[in-house]
């Protein structure tokens, strides 16, 4: 290439920005154009999610289940009469992906966003969906501040990082009469603040947090880590990352031959991690919201996503497809696809018959009732284990409701 | 005491993994002067590859030791197939080129098999059947498994006859002559283009067969799996000093040694921060790696 003389750089400099330029008008223009109320054709509801990188399966599970949701919803006559289409986009469980996928679904001209998987993409697409006055409804980002910082305009229609670590304290220093607690994350949003939570609802509670620390996701080689755990003699390790390390870190625990029991989060009640982990998954207990098998309501959403995909939903479908569902229904409430009145709609929302359970939010965007249980391997399969009354007191068998 | 043993062992079975995928990129750059950034992923292509096998010979449970064994030997065939396959098809027309179109031309390749298997594989993790999880050797204080002391040994053997096969044989002899000088040793008749596809092959088949051992040893695998261990081998074949065979092996056992103490005695999330910043110090201070160099700096 011949060198550019300082003029020529500038010509082609301006040259560049008027291309570039265009080139985001045009979509601009469309999704204004197709944004406003009364306007024909689907209305597009955005599901960001991790299509790619480590956590893709659970963003295709998450994708999968809202297109079940629109397809029943399109079988069912659409949304005032128009169909329902999802538009995808790939934020890769980060930030910087995740600014760009929601930058992206505002550009197609969504009226509405519901999806979602890792708080750390989350956490800056917020501010972008907010601008534009888009709704977000969540489906499985459950850090604490993103409705607390979210103006109203964000929902949720999985639980809180605060909601499950308090959970997992109460039952780590009640049934598991646990005194010493280790408390491992994976530095991401997600885990760091589930293991916050925890931290601070275990003290609380009178326990002893022993341990907190990180591991490094993707090392595959735990076995340092959990050897520097035992050395601190606790009764439990409650692990808040995701299932991939969950699996490994079962397997390296019973190579070790340590004794200390092993707990996780909702991130950990993955397929894999029983596979990966063979017989030393046995007895592992997870807090979890409730599975799609442990949902009498979700029975129907299976067998179609089954159906569909070939596959068994995955832990999060069942929110994400609540999460199309109520928003479809916010959308017919409103009888617009206006920002503001899908958002006002969502916020009347009382007593949606969700498969997860009834929903209705409260001021900040999130469930009003309490979701979190524990699950326990039992032959090989996550089972429903045990739940706290409605006292949040005592602890009943999770299968008998 | 125990704890520091134990950390030992860990860090001696990571290392010898590592030793294995950083002779390729060692190799590789002996005779090509290329960083094969695609080495990573023709490991993690072994691991699937091995996997397949252990599915078609039936896996439920304990394995016997000759299914683990087809399973390396099918693992590192192909990849020595898809290494010769790729150097054939993407670095020999290049040779002539200027460094940095090879350099781009592996990033491509990189990537091109990591979304490829990720296509194939719907992003999803898989799990190896649990062959090599029974016995211990010692269960005190200080945990040895019997799969851990069969990938050691199997390492070790690999090495060893990559040693003999680089010491012993005419092949080797021409490979490290091509090191020393490309058109000195073509001078000499010896068919450069097909050493290089030979090396490659070489190269490749070790990665494959760390890749089924890593995949019978952690059981977990995924289509991303090569990047990050790819990149500790490269740094533990360049502070080994590139190109030198003994002191890549001495390397990757360090790193791993490294990995593990750090991970114990600091904190996991430490870990890449404490080898790549033993890489940089390394680099400052000897910039030929630890071991000297034996590749001359051609003009």
């Amino acid at each position: 290439m011949t060198p550019l003389t300082p003029r020529d750089r500038g010509r082609r400099f301006r040259t560049l920005t008027a291309a570039g330029a265009g080139l985001l008008l045009v979509p601009l223009a469309a999704a204004c154009g197709s944004g406003g109320s009364g306007g024909s054709g689907a209305i597009r509801i955005g599901v960001p999610a991790p299509l790619s990188g480590d956590s893709a399966s659970a963003g295709q599970d998450i994708l999968a289940a809202a297109k079940v949701a629109a397809d029943e919803i399109n079988k069912a006559g659409g949304v005032d009469g128009r169909k329902v289409q999802i538009v995808e986009a790939d934020d890769q469980c980060s930030a910087q992906q995740g600014a760009q996928a929601a930058q992206k679904l505002l550009n197609s001209g969504v009226v509405a966003v519901a999806g979602g998987y890792c708080s750390g993409a989350a956490v800056p697409a917020i501010p972008i969906y907010g601008r534009r006055g888009v709704p977000f409804v969540m489906d499985a980002s459950t850090n604490p501040s993103l409705t607390d910082g979210g103006k109203g305009k964000v929902f949720r229609t999985c639980g809180r990082d605060d909601n499950q670590g308090l959970v997992a304290a109460k039952f780590m220093t009640g049934p598991l009469g646990a005194k010493r607690i280790a408390l491992l994350h994976d530095n991401t949003t997600y885990a760091k603040g589930l293991a916050d939570a925890a931290a601070n609802s275990a003290r609380q509670a009178g326990g002893q947090v022993v341990y907190e620390n990180a591991l490094q996701p993707g090392q595959s080689d735990y076995g340092p880590v959990l050897t520097k755990i035992a050395s601190t003699r606790p009764d439990v390790l409650y692990f808040t990352g995701y299932f991939a390390e969950a699996g490994l870190l079962m397997k390296q625990r019973r190579q070790l031959g340590l004794r200390f029991a092993l707990m996780g989060g909702d991130a950990t009640t993955d397929s894999t991690v029983l596979k990966t982990a063979g017989p030393a998954a046995g007895g592992y207990i997870a807090t979890t919201a409730p599975l799609a098998k442990d949902l009498p309501a979700a029975a129907k959403f299976v067998s179609a996503y089954k159906a569909a995909n070939n596959a068994d939903p995955g832990p999060f479908s069942v929110y994400e497809y609540d999460a199309v569902k109520v928003v479809a229904k916010a959308i017919d409430d409103a009888g617009s696809t206006r920002g503001a009145a899908i958002t006002e709609a969502l916020h009347k929302i009382k007593d949606f018959p969700g498969i997860t359970g009834p929903i209705t939010f409260d001021a900040k965007g999130d469930r009003t009732d309490p979701l979190y249980i524990t699950v326990q391997v039992q032959g090989g399969a996550f089972t429903a284990y045990k739940k706290l009354d409605e006292s949040g007191a005592t602890w009943v068998d999770a299968k008998t409701s | 005491m125990s704890e520091f043993v134990q950390y030992l062992v860990n860090g001696l079975t990571i290392g010898a993994f590592l030793a294995l995928i950083a002779l390729g990129y060692s190799m590789i750059y002996g005779v090509v002067r290329l960083i094969n950034f695609a080495h990573g992923d023709v490991f993690m292509i072994g691991a699937f590859a091995g996997f397949g096998t252990l599915t078609v010979l039936g896996s439920t449970g304990g394995m016997a030791l000759p299914a683990v064994l087809a399973a390396v030997v099918v693992g590192a065939l192909t990849t020595g197939l898809v290494g010769t396959g790729i150097a054939r098809a993407a670095y020999v027309p290049l040779l002539s080129s200027p460094r940095l179109a090879l350099l781009i031309a592996a990033i491509g390749v990189s990537l091109a098999l990591e979304e490829g298997v990720k296509v194939l594989t719907d992003a999803r993790f898989e799990s190896y059947p649990h062959a090599l999880d029974g016995g211990r050797i010692l269960s005190g204080a200080v945990q040895v498994t019997w799969g851990q002391l069969v990938l050691v040994v199997l390492s070790v053997a690999l090495m060893a006859a990559l040693w003999l096969f680089v010491t012993r044989t005419v092949t080797g002899t021409a490979m490290r002559a091509l090191a020393m000088d490309r058109d000195a040793a073509r001078l000499q008749g010896i068919d450069v283009e097909r050493l290089i596809l030979a090396t490659f092959f070489i190269g490749s088949l070790l990665a494959g067969a760390a890749g089924v051992m890593y995949g019978l040893y952690y059981v977990q695998i995924s289509f991303g799996m090569g990047f990050l261990i790819g990149l500790r081998a490269f740094t533990a074949a360049v502070l080994g000093g590139i190109g030198n065979l003994p002191g890549t092996m001495a390397a990757g056992v360090c790193i791993g040694l490294v990995q593990s103490f750090s991970a114990g005695y600091v904190s996991s999330r430490w870990t890449d921060v404490v080898i790549f910043g033993l890489l940089i110090a390394v680099l400052a201070l000897r910039p030929t790696g630890l071991f000297g160099e034996r590749v001359v700096e051609r003009a």
